[in-house]
């Protein structure tokens, strides 16, 4: 599809419906129009030849979303950039856009440098100011980049993902189709819990502006609080769930969350982590009347690229549930360590090729060259992706299996443990660092830090706040190690690496080693 | 019972400092989240029967271990 033209489409069959509603705010499907169309006249006013992309920092507000479709019509792609992101972080960003504006609907404190900030007050005024429209073919299409989506580098830096407008149409072909049909799905209210600046949002903002539904955010403080955010699910009238488990895994502690708070409920879409089949026996019987899905992708092929209805008799014969069958578009190969195909069943790295696969990391030809490569699949040219990922193909359903390097999943979040550990060498008065997921049921439970200091370090738990909260300068709280234990030194493996196996048993309760079955093991990998 | 509640602080804390200081703000530390708080109701439910849903609590009136035990040792 041509999600543009959809969205133009939608706005005129329904302009009156509301597009997104957040909080106490909302854009109809017509105003949405309206602004975003107003907004890319201003851009392309403001930055002329200069076609760079744009960043958009902010949270939950409906302009988001104006901003995001203004930059994609001025023929600009946007890099979301939430307001978790802490300055420092969000700076490095920034230094590497070259459009000369910056948007932000929420209050950004980083320097601008020889940018214009386009604050929350700009917009508001560029947005009473009326400019003949842009012509169509401006937009951004095919081979063009639509957004950039960063994520966590293993040596600190954030990488960009760069997502073209096809990789995104054809993700959307087939995400209006999963679990329910695109007409069931028409202008249904969709659930928004990820920030925009995680690619899991891609899956409810876009696949509901495709189906000229209504977004329905859940900002960050609506989430920390059970009562606020009980009631803000009960208001929804959600009828299609997109979350990480781990955040239904939140919802599900409280007895409120079930089918009475949520009737309309038919469609969950889950992501970005190992769904549990523990999680999908709750789900099931809190809401007898929703379908359950689970995909897998990374942020490198588009949000998702395969899908699996988990229905009761799936739940029942197979554990660990598996992550699906690829998408129309999508060929997914597993490969042995020397480049060879694996045989069926047998476990290797998971390999994407195929129309949703990313043109590369924004200006970092060094890492594209490592993980994306173009290779010949019944006579035609594909995109490939590296995925990292262990898995293995039965029956033509994957199976995923794990890490192949020191990239984790916690609680959906998507982390480089060597990005923290570099974080942590910038601490003054640290000399090593090491950390390492702590395992229960095989999902990450914790991070922890070992760290090695300068000066012997006297009261353990006030220092671990210490550096916790100079960390939080320079990484998102969700990077946190919960504690940081302190060595004299770290414990090496034969060519000097720490060695992560022994670390890892270290942080085994004593007398209850059941409870971390896998514990750092299973992340020793490539290290 | 106070004993559980400790053990199942300290699990989920990951820190026996819950044990020592019990006037200790864990939201503020860090050492409890949305996810740790949920685990806590869960634990209790399971190791001592008593049922606390997360929604009838503020976060405020359980932000310590002291005030975790004044609220189960309440509902016991």
């Amino acid at each position: 599809m041509n999600i543009l033209e959809r969205i133009r489409q939608n706005s005129l069959a329904h302009p009156d419906r509301p597009a997104v509603v957040s909080g106490d705010e909302k854009l109809t499907w017509g105003e949405l129009e309206q602004l975003s169309t107003r907004l890319a006249a201003h851009l392309e006013q403001a930055c002329g030849d200069n076609r760079a992309p744009v960043a958009v920092y902010g949270h939950k507000s409906p302009l988001m979303l104006v901003c995001f479709l203004a930059c994609v019509r001025s023929g600009r792609a946007y890099c979301p950039i939430d307001i978790s992101v802490p300055e420092s972080r969000a700076q490095l960003i920034l230094d590497q856009m070259d459009s000369p504006v910056v948007l932000a609907t929420e209050e950004l404190s980083c320097d601008c440098k020889e940018k214009e900030l386009w604050s929350l007050e700009k917009l508001k005024s560029l947005l009473s100011q009326k400019l003949p429209p842009l012509p169509e073919a401006k937009a951004v299409s095919g081979e063009d980049t639509y957004y950039i989506i960063f994520t966590s580098g293993s040596t600190g830096t954030p990488k960009g993902v760069q997502i073209t407008a096809s990789c995104l149409n054809h993700y959307l072909d087939w995400s209006v189709t999963l679990g329910t049909s695109p007409e069931q799905k028409q202008g249904q209210i969709f659930l928004n819990q990820a920030p925009f600046s995680f690619d899991l949002s891609v899956m409810d903002l876009y696949t509901c502006l495709a189906c000229g539904g209504t977004l329905f955010c859940l900002s960050k403080t609506a989430q920390a609080d059970y009562r606020l955010l009980l009631n803000r699910l009960g208001a929804s009238g959600a009828q299609v769930w997109v979350s990480t488990p781990s955040f239904a895994d939140i919802c599900l502690t409280d007895p409120a969350f079930s089918q009475k708070l949520l009737p309309h409920l038919e469609l969950f879409l889950f992501c970005g982590e190992t769904l549990t089949n523990r999680t999908v026996q709750k789900l099931q019987s809190r809401f007898p009347g929703a379908k359950i899905m689970n995909t897998y992708g990374p942020t490198e092929s588009t949000v998702a690229v395969t899908q699996v209805l988990v229905d009761e008799a799936l739940n029942s014969a197979v554990s660990p549930l598996p992550v699906g069958r690829p998408k129309l578009g999508t060929r997914l190969e597993i490969w042995r360590e020397d480049g060879s195909p694996a045989n069926p069943g047998e476990k290797g790295e998971i390999i994407i090729l195929g129309d949703t696969v990313s043109s590369g990391y924004y200006k970092r030809p060094d890492l594209t060259h490592k993980a994306f490569f173009t290779c010949e699949r019944e006579g035609k040219s594909l995109r490939g992706y590296h995925t990292g990922d262990e898995g293995y193909l039965k029956e033509g359903m994957l199976y995923y299996g794990g890490r192949l390097d020191l990239q984790i999943k916690l609680h959906g979040y998507r982390i480089e443990l060597g990005d923290i550990e570099s974080n942590i060498l910038r601490l003054p008065g640290i000399s090593r660092a090491a950390v390492i997921p702590r395992m229960s049921a095989g999902k990450v439970k914790s991070l922890a830090a070992f760290a090695v200091c300068q000066e012997p370090v006297a009261d353990s738990f006030a220092k671990s706040q210490e550096l916790k909260k100079r960390l939080k300068d320079y990484l998102p709280e969700y990077m946190i190690p919960k504690k940081f234990i302190f060595l004299e030194e770290l414990p090496v493996t034969a060519n000097g690496k720490a060695d992560r196996q022994t670390l890892g048993n270290m942080l085994q309760p004593s007398g209850n080693p059941a409870n971390d079955g896998s514990g750092g093991q299973a992340l020793g990998g490539k290290g | 019972m106070r004993e559980t509640i400790l053990d199942i602080l300290e699990e989920i804390c990951e820190d026996s400092v819950v044990r020592r200081e019990l006037d200790l703000d864990l939201f503020a530390a860090d050492l409890m989240d949305s996810l740790g708080f949920a685990e806590l109701l869960v634990s209790i439910e399971d190791q001592l029967g008593i049922v606390i849903a997360p929604s009838e609590v503020e976060r405020e009136d359980v932000s310590t271990p002291n005030k975790i035990l004044a609220l189960v040792e309440s509902r016991s």
